[in-house]
């Protein structure tokens, strides 16, 4: 049997998540993983730590702690500034082995993956990828951790014996962020990292992050057919206030309501959204491919007989004019509540 | 592609006569005839759709010339067969495009998407990207019979589309209807029914064809499939006119000629009077290139209460709707599609009813009515009218 | 100079509807279950080949499985690829992503000469995507992931990419040899050659290593080279749609489906 450079009896009892954001901000994810870190910690009486690697970030500390960390390890030094997989791996590396964490959680997001999956290996530890929930057994102690697999079709729930850190990634979005409260403190501890220029061999040439849209990406989207005649403002109103995008089918698209880029289908883009919200979309087999891997599809269209009531879980006969509007009130008039 | 020689300066031409030997192979001299008369480009329905029309003359000219076209226009074509109604060589143009199209795949160049479509014949056994296993999963509910060519007359070959999209799945349905109305003893080959690989041989793939047809031919043989009726012209037209020969030999029919045959037997009558007035699409591979005209028209003329009022173009004047060729996988731009100007034909007849009887015309015409707003015209499927005719 | 040596890491999968789970033993029912290419190994294979043309190259195709993996990979070598390596033996069966990377580790090793190898984004069956990062590990050379674009520079002897992140790109080298992994859909796979097909199905282009062959340490291999447990499978619940109609008075159709959005956000 392989073993990880340390085993249950080395460990110690705390969750680590890995930060990631800006020199201001954590990432979501990264909130995200923190509160339900917490709550699996306050659960066990077990340490929540956050491992920070990066240059002059220390701004990310004091809003760690208000969302519950405990300790932050904190590794900063000028190579770390930008994420070279190299240097973050090595430092990774270097504080998990003084921490002994048994768990080691990562947002799935394209650094964290690349981390993950290399950090896994020189751990010799294993690795959970885009788990859908995690649990520590109070009976074992052992995070579980539920992945689907097969484009969705299997569920499997996974575990370590002996292997440590347990480590997983976990998709932004799968966990909600608690609220901050700054009040809390916590302890900070510094990393001594000790490695040279030499070790980093892979070379930024450029970074370019902009307004690109990627439709695959939306956790909500709002799609119009040819009943919604063109009132896409409409629809670019519900899908903000939902937090996700807009897309259409080819009528609209063709007429010049919408960009091509937001085709849904066959012929254009294939999404996989929490939620799909179809309006005037009559539901021919092109547009359908596009939507059916969604969780949640709604329909609304006003002919009781369009086939995409049949790839719908909740299907309205109505005029989306009435009734998109009438959501959005409701939506708006609920966000003012939630500000105030 | 001949060596070239460095010396030359850049606008000399230089022929390859590799590739007119190879077409010529491929096409048994189809495009030989020609003498560049240019009947076909000015009887292309591009050029009724677009300022440049399609000039079928300069790729046939090519072709001679061994130079292969640099662009996209090899793929316009929807091998309608129009130009071929007139050309006065007789050359069997839909062949030599289907040629060239072939000699491009050796080389890697043809249009982005085509390569998708027959991955997805390679891996998935139809056009349509959709899962082998849920082939048969329309007709869960009809309690369809397996074929058993002891027990049945007929092999119902559903074909891909209508397998698979949901407006060829009702087409479908109404021709199950119309069978059992009749008490035909027929059956279908459920989630093993093959691809007749049409898609493969209209992009011009024609080693990748020719593997499926055996494949095909083959499952039909180990069935004892002696006659079978299709749903979609270009199914019919590929086994009437490509397939390999089988042990035993198999007759393809199309459906409106199975279903004018059930009438004149007398075994199919349509009690109900419907009261419409409808127009008729002769799809390019029923009619034009197959000469089937006549028996939809019986099949509508046996329904009582339906006046048939013809397009402006029918027959072997039909216009093509613009999905053969392969371009039913590919996108072609509002305002540029032949099914937008035959809605403006149909609607013209004053007609109720767009009636047809192929699943691609069924769905390009309906995506032309919906972006022409027409209230008054439905596109409708000849199995589907038929079907409303029936008592009960 | 030498050739470009590519290296394709190639997984069979199920096709993932045709998936079902035993609903008694929980174990994957693997019988007659239709297989084909993972779809993203298909784009990688697609850059390589794109790769080759530029530059005098060949390329490996590696994978692990049982040689009923062998007519998939054959289809390879029709699109272009020149040899394939297939790692099989029973002692590689159960293995999670830590023994399946060091089992390929273990074979590019052996294949040698290697100057980067590329693999799909990640499978879609397990779609853990920790492969291409695994590997590079192993290997101790460099990785990157995600890219849409890449280009060799043999003078430098670096490769160079584009690599797809949220929101943006990145424009990234690594030195040669390193591991890629191409962004699932970041290109169209070329069509079998048929002038090549019957060739490829018929060559003596497949070198077939068990573990002995690749000296694999039996603690790093199969399922004891694996810290990962599967201790429950189970079908996900099929997505039959509901096909629920709200009814009733606008007012209430809309606080249903308020209801239900905020249910699912």
């Amino acid at each position: 049997m392989v073993s990880s450079l340390y085993g249950v009896d080395q460990e110690t009892r705390s969750i680590w998540v890995y930060l990631e954001g800006s020199a201001e901000h954590l990432a979501g994810v990264s909130l995200e993983l923190i509160a339900k870190g917490r709550e699996m910690c306050d659960r066990l009486s077990w340490k929540l730590v956050g491992l920070s690697l990066g240059h002059q970030v220390a701004g990310l500390i004091e809003e760690g702690f208000a969302h519950g960390l405990d300790q932050i390890w904190f590794g900063d030094d000028p190579l770390l500034e930008h994420f070279t997989i190299e240097a973050y791996t090595y430092a990774a590396h270097q504080a998990i082995m003084a921490g002994t964490p048994s768990v080691f959680l990562l947002g799935a997001t394209p650094n964290g993956r690349d981390l993950a999956g290399r950090l896994a290996v020189r751990l010799r530890t294993g690795l959970n990828a885009d788990c859908t929930n995690l649990e520590v057994k109070p009976d074992t102690k052992r995070l579980v951790c539920e992945v689907s697999g097969f484009g969705g079709g299997v569920l499997a729930m996974i575990e370590m014996a002996n292997h440590r850190p347990q480590m997983a990634t976990v998709r932004p979005g799968v966990f909600s962020p608690g609220e901050p409260d700054f009040s809390r403190v916590g302890e900070v501890i510094p990393l001594t990292l000790d490695f040279s220029r030499d070790l980093i061999q892979t070379r930024l040439i450029k970074r370019s992050i902009g307004e690109e849209i990627d439709l695959t990406q939306a956790p909500v989207l709002v799609a119009g057919g040819r009943g919604v005649d063109g009132d896409f403002e409409m629809l670019t109103e519900l899908a903000s206030l939902l937090g996700g995008e807009v897309g259409a089918t080819r009528p609209p698209v063709d007429e010049g309501h919408i960009g091509r880029e937001r085709q849904i289908g066959q012929t254009g883009v294939v999404c996989s959204p929490k939620i799909a919200i179809c309006c005037g979309i009559s539901g021919a087999f092109h547009f359908v491919v596009g939507v059916e891997k969604a969780d949640t599809v709604i329909a609304i269209n006003s002919d009781p007989e369009a086939p995409i009531f049949e790839f719908a879980d909740y299907c309205i006969v109505g005029d989306v004019h009435q009734i998109l509007p009438s959501l959005i009130e409701s939506l708006s008039a609920e966000r003012e509540v939630s500000i105030v | 592609m001949p060596e070239v020689n460095a010396d030359l300066p850049d606008d000399v031409l230089l022929i390859d006569d590799e590739l007119w030997e190879e077409l010529l192979a491929l096409t048994d001299g189809a495009a030989a005839e020609c003498f560049q008369c240019g009947v076909c480009t000015a009887t292309c329905p591009w050029g009724l759709v677009r300022k440049k029309p399609l000039s079928v003359r300069t790729l046939m000219r090519q072709a001679q010339l061994g130079l292969r076209a640099g662009d996209n226009s090899l793929w316009l074509c929807t091998t309608c067969a129009q130009c071929q109604a007139y050309c006065p060589r007789g050359v069997d143009i839909a062949e030599v495009f289907r040629g060239l199209r072939t000699i491009a795949w050796k080389h890697q160049q043809v249009q982005a998407g085509l390569p998708s479509l027959l991955w997805s014949l390679h891996w998935n056994d139809n056009p349509w990207t959709q899962p082998p296993s849920q082939r048969a999963q329309w007709a869960q509910d009809l309690d369809l019979p397996i074929f058993n060519s002891q027990m049945h007359d007929i092999l119902l070959y559903v074909g891909c589309t209508s397998s698979y999209d949901r407006r060829g799945q009702r087409i479908a349905t109404a021709l199950v209807q119309l069978l059992d109305a009749a008490q035909v003893k027929y059956g279908f080959l459920g989630d093993e029914e093959p691809c007749c690989g049409e898609a493969a041989l209209s992009v011009g793939h024609r080693p990748f064809f020719e593997e499926i047809a055996g494949q095909t031919a083959r499952i039909f043989d180990e069935h004892r499939v002696s006659k079978l009726v299709t749903i979609s012209p270009h199914c019919y037209d590929v086994f009437k006119n490509h397939y390999p020969p089988t042990g035993i030999g198999f007759q393809p029919l199309h459906y409106t000629q199975f279903i004018a045959q059930l009438i004149n037997e007398g075994r199919l009558k349509f009690e109900k009077a419907l009261d419409i007035k409808v127009t008729f699409q002769d799809p390019c591979y029923l009619g034009r290139i197959n000469g089937q005209f006549d028996a939809p028209r019986q099949v509508l003329k046996a329904i009582p209460g339906v006046e048939l009022r013809e397009m402006i173009g029918h027959r072997e004047d039909g216009l093509c709707c613009g999905g053969g060729g392969g371009r039913m996988w590919l996108e072609t731009p509002v305002g540029e599609r032949f099914s937008d100007l035959r809605v403006e034909q149909a609607l013209q007849t004053g007609a109720d009813d767009l009636v047809t009887s192929c699943p691609f015309c069924v769905s390009c015409l309906e995506d032309s009515l919906k972006i022409s707003n027409a209230e008054s015209l439905e596109v409708l499927d000849l199995a589907e009218i038929a079907a409303q005719a029936l008592i009960n | 100079m030498s050739e470009l040596h590519i290296v394709v890491c190639v997984k069979v999968v199920p096709k993932p509807e045709e998936i079902r789970v035993d609903p008694a033993t929980h174990l994957l029912e693997r019988s007659n279950v239709r297989t084909e290419i993972n779809p993203p190994d298909m784009n990688a294979l697609e850059m390589a080949l794109e790769l080759k043309e530029v530059h005098r190259g060949r390329i490996s195709i590696l994978s692990m499985g049982p040689a009923s993996f062998e007519p998939h990979l054959r289809v390879a070598l029709a699109m272009g690829a020149d040899h394939i390596y297939l790692l099989s033996d029973q002692a590689f069966a159960g293995a999670d992503t830590l023994a399946t990377t060091y089992t390929l580790s273990q074979g590019i090793r052996k294949i040698g000469s290697v100057d980067l190898i590329f693999c799909g984004e990640e499978s879609s069956d397990g779609a853990t995507g920790q492969v291409p990062p695994g590997l590079a590990e192993w290997l101790d050379v460099g990785q990157l992931t995600l890219l849409t674009e890449v280009s060799v520079d043999r003078t430098r002897n670096i490769a160079r990419g584009r690599r797809e992140i949220s929101g943006g790109y990145e424009i990234l080298e690594m030195p040669l040899p390193g591991v890629v992994s191409v962004k699932t859909a970041s290109n169209e796979p070329r069509f079998m050659d048929y002038d090549l097909k019957s060739w490829a199905f018929e060559s003596e282009r497949l070198t077939v290593w068990n573990a002995d062959d690749l000296g694999a340490d039996s603690k790093l291999i199969g399922l004891a080279g694996s810290p990962t447990v599967v201790t429950e499978l189970a079908e996900a619940p099929f997505r039959e749609r509901r096909r629920e109609f709200l009814v009733g008075s606008q007012g209430d159709v809309t606080q249903e489906l308020l209801n239900i959005i905020q249910r699912q956000l």
